[in-house]
């Protein structure tokens, strides 16, 4: 999968070219096929992560059997133990069935709260999605709207402000942003909650997820808008874009329909390059912001040595970080299909 | 900008290293010294690596002296950024914690691009292992560096070394990908076959033909990476997996800082505010660089 990323990336420029009209939408069959395909090549980084999350395991410092038998148990008793958790073992086998336990969503117990590791993502996974994707909404039509005013504009005071935004955007360290907000909006001003998370959206969490999400989202601007700028920019040149004015088509028409939307193929590539800022970036805004996500939990769980906690978080973080690069790979599909042609 | 970079990097390939290169890059300087924006960046990076290099001279106070009678003073004449929660002297621990989190971003952007580079060229020079070597690379794309800090510091331990190998897991598969694509390129000049047709050995021409045509690409994108290294060596110091209290880090100390935020947001602005300028003047050089030393790198 992402060698297909390196790929889109070599056909950036060629992809901002396609003109909308003459494209056909991919259909069901092939899209499936596209599907099957991006997830038998993600296998190997999944095998990757499941190693690395298996490693961690094995350094909790104490023998387990030793725990559960308790101080004082018999050699025998001990051994037995050990061979009951599959710890006499070859390494290689254990790690098969340390697979096997993962698929029936077996991740073990807390070290610290003794609660199942698998109950805790639970409860932790919501927030962490309804942060990051109240973060995309937030940044995507903004970084959209800044890299298209800034290409229509090309060369003015107005071009290079959003420029300079975007490099200082780019520059600017998560945790930064998300101090001035909670000192200057949080606290100074009293407008919005910036410890916790209220409920879900529905319910009245609204309030309590803006500044978190703004802290995210405010990350990804600068590079969304900067990459939309150079790919308008290339798009307004292009033949299709010349004819559409010389059929007579309103300027604003020519921008939404013809240039932007064609335009949305690199972003969507960039998106997807950016999930790993957008991941790192949850976990530092969910710690500062006790927002109750998966990155608190990893984060808390390495700091107290809780290592199967740590394992299952950190094993759902490189999950999802594959899952949305697969879910980037499907839109880039649908949206360029001469991806699928090949 | 990353993208751009990797996007065009596999086409056309380098110019063979020549005698007339050596004028090229000396009137490159002279182009980047007529650029303002990189004029301001660079002396503002220089400012910054100086005074980290000669911390002792510079910094006013012991940064690991404290002082209970002094605890989080404003900025004054006699502490010009105040003084944090245990009466240290700030500006003498920015100094020092810039020292800090430049060294940790270096030991990830050098080692990593090191390695990524030495797999890029290997790749590009045996293809027999091409499809082995990239795999390997998709792997590690396939962890996010906070990531890789986080686990790397549960299983060792949170410090430096966590942070560190982070940085350098996050810089390689970025390079190998670089060189590999610049590398492939030159693989297919003329002079190429020419050195193998001499009977240069295999080392020989990966050094002298391949490698030395490759690392200004290689070089550039460095330069254009150690700003992001930096952002994720602070955050990683920041949640507190990268070096441990009382070690002056900027990371790090803008998570103390946190704790005071409300009575003095200055002890956890200052050092933020340092990571933010290292890295705009590190992007806005890198930039510059790129567009004198490397124009095919950009858009």
């Amino acid at each position: 999968m992402q060698h297909n990323i390196s790929r889109r990336l070599a056909e950036l420029e060629l992809s901002a070219y396609h003109p909308k009209n003459g494209a056909q939408r991919v259909g069901g069959d092939g899209m499936g096929r596209q599907i099957i395909h991006r997830l038998l090549i993600s296998l190997p980084a999944l095998l990757g992560v499941l190693f690395l999350c298996f490693c961690l395991l094995q350094v909790v410092p104490a023998d387990p059997a030793i725990i559960i038998a308790g101080p004082d148990a018999k050699k025998e008793t001990v051994e037995a133990i050990r061979k009951d958790l599959g710890l006499d073992q070859p390494i290689v086998l254990q790690f098969v069935n340390y697979i096997g336990r993962v698929a029936q969503g077996d991740l073990g117990r807390s070290i610290i709260s003794n609660k199942k590791v698998i109950e805790e993502l639970a409860y932790t996974i919501g927030p962490t999605v309804e942060l990051m994707v109240a973060a995309m909404l937030l940044a995507v039509p903004v970084g959209l709207l800044l890299g298209t005013l800034a290409a229509v504009s090309r060369g003015s005071i107005l071009d290079r402000i959003i420029m300079a935004i975007s490099v200082a955007g780019v520059s600017m360290p998560v945790f930064f942003i998300g101090l001035l907000l909670i000192q200057v909006v949080g606290y100074r001003w009293g407008l919005l909650p910036f410890t916790g998370r209220a409920g879900p959206v529905w319910a009245g969490g609204l309030p309590s997820l803006i500044l978190p999400a703004v802290t995210l989202g405010s990350v990804l601007i600068g590079p969304i808008a900067r990459i939309t700028r150079t790919a308008v920019r290339e798009v307004l040149g292009a033949d299709f874009v010349r004819t559409a004015r010389a059929k007579g088509l309103k300027e604003r028409v020519v921008i939404m329909h013809h240039a932007l939307r064609n335009a949305l193929i690199p972003v969507v590539t960039l998106i997807g390059l950016q999930a790993a800022f957008l991941l790192g970036g949850a976990v530092v805004t969910e710690t500062m912001f006790s927002w109750p996500g998966v990155g608190r939990l990893a984060v808390g769980a390495i700091t107290s040595s809780d290592f199967p906690t740590a394992q299952g978080a950190i094993m759902v973080l490189a999950i999802s970080f594959l899952a949305i690069n697969l879910i980037v790979d499907v839109i880039y599909v649908y949206l360029d299909p001469r991806v699928q042609r090949e | 900008m990353t993208v751009d970079a990797i996007g065009t990097a596999r086409t056309g390939p380098a110019p063979i290293v020549s005698e007339s290169a050596l004028p090229a890059r000396a009137s490159a300087l002279r182009r980047l010294a007529r650029d303002s924006v990189a004029l301001i960046a660079g002396s503002i990076l220089a400012l910054f690596v100086l005074a980290s290099a000669v911390a002792p001279l510079v910094a006013p106070y012991d940064p690991y002296f404290t002082n209970m009678s002094k605890v989080i003073q404003p900025p004054s004449a006699m502490h010009w950024f105040g003084t944090d929660n245990a009466g240290r002297d700030i500006l003498s621990r920015v100094i020092y914690g810039t020292r800090n989190t430049l060294l940790i971003g270096l030991a990830g952007v050098v080692i990593g691009g090191f390695l990524g580079g030495l797999l890029g060229i290997l790749a590009a020079f045996y293809r027999r292992i091409d499809g082995v070597i990239m795999r390997l690379v998709d792997v590690m794309l396939a962890f996010p560096a906070i990531l890789i800090g986080l686990a790397v510091a549960a299983i060792s331990g949170a410090g430096i070394l966590a942070v560190v190998t982070a940085l350098i897991i996050a810089t390689v598969p970025d390079i190998a990908r670089v060189s590999r694509g610049s590398a492939v390129g030159v693989m297919s000049q003329e002079y190429m076959e020419a050195g193998r047709a001499i009977g240069l050995s295999d080392l020989a021409l990966m050094w002298r033909y391949l490698t030395l045509n490759c690392i200004s690409t290689i070089f550039v994108f460095l330069t254009l990476r150690f700003g992001q290294i930096i952002l994720i060596g602070s955050a990683l110091g920041f949640l507190g997996m990268g070096a441990q209290p009382p070690t002056a880090e900027l990371g790090m100390m803008a998570a103390q800082g946190r704790d005071f935020l409300f009575m003095a947001p200055h002890v956890a602005v200052i050092p933020s505010l340092a990571i933010f300028l290292i890295v705009l003047a590190a992007n806005l050089f890198g930039d510059a660089l790129r567009d004198v030393l490397d124009p095919r790198l950009q858009q």
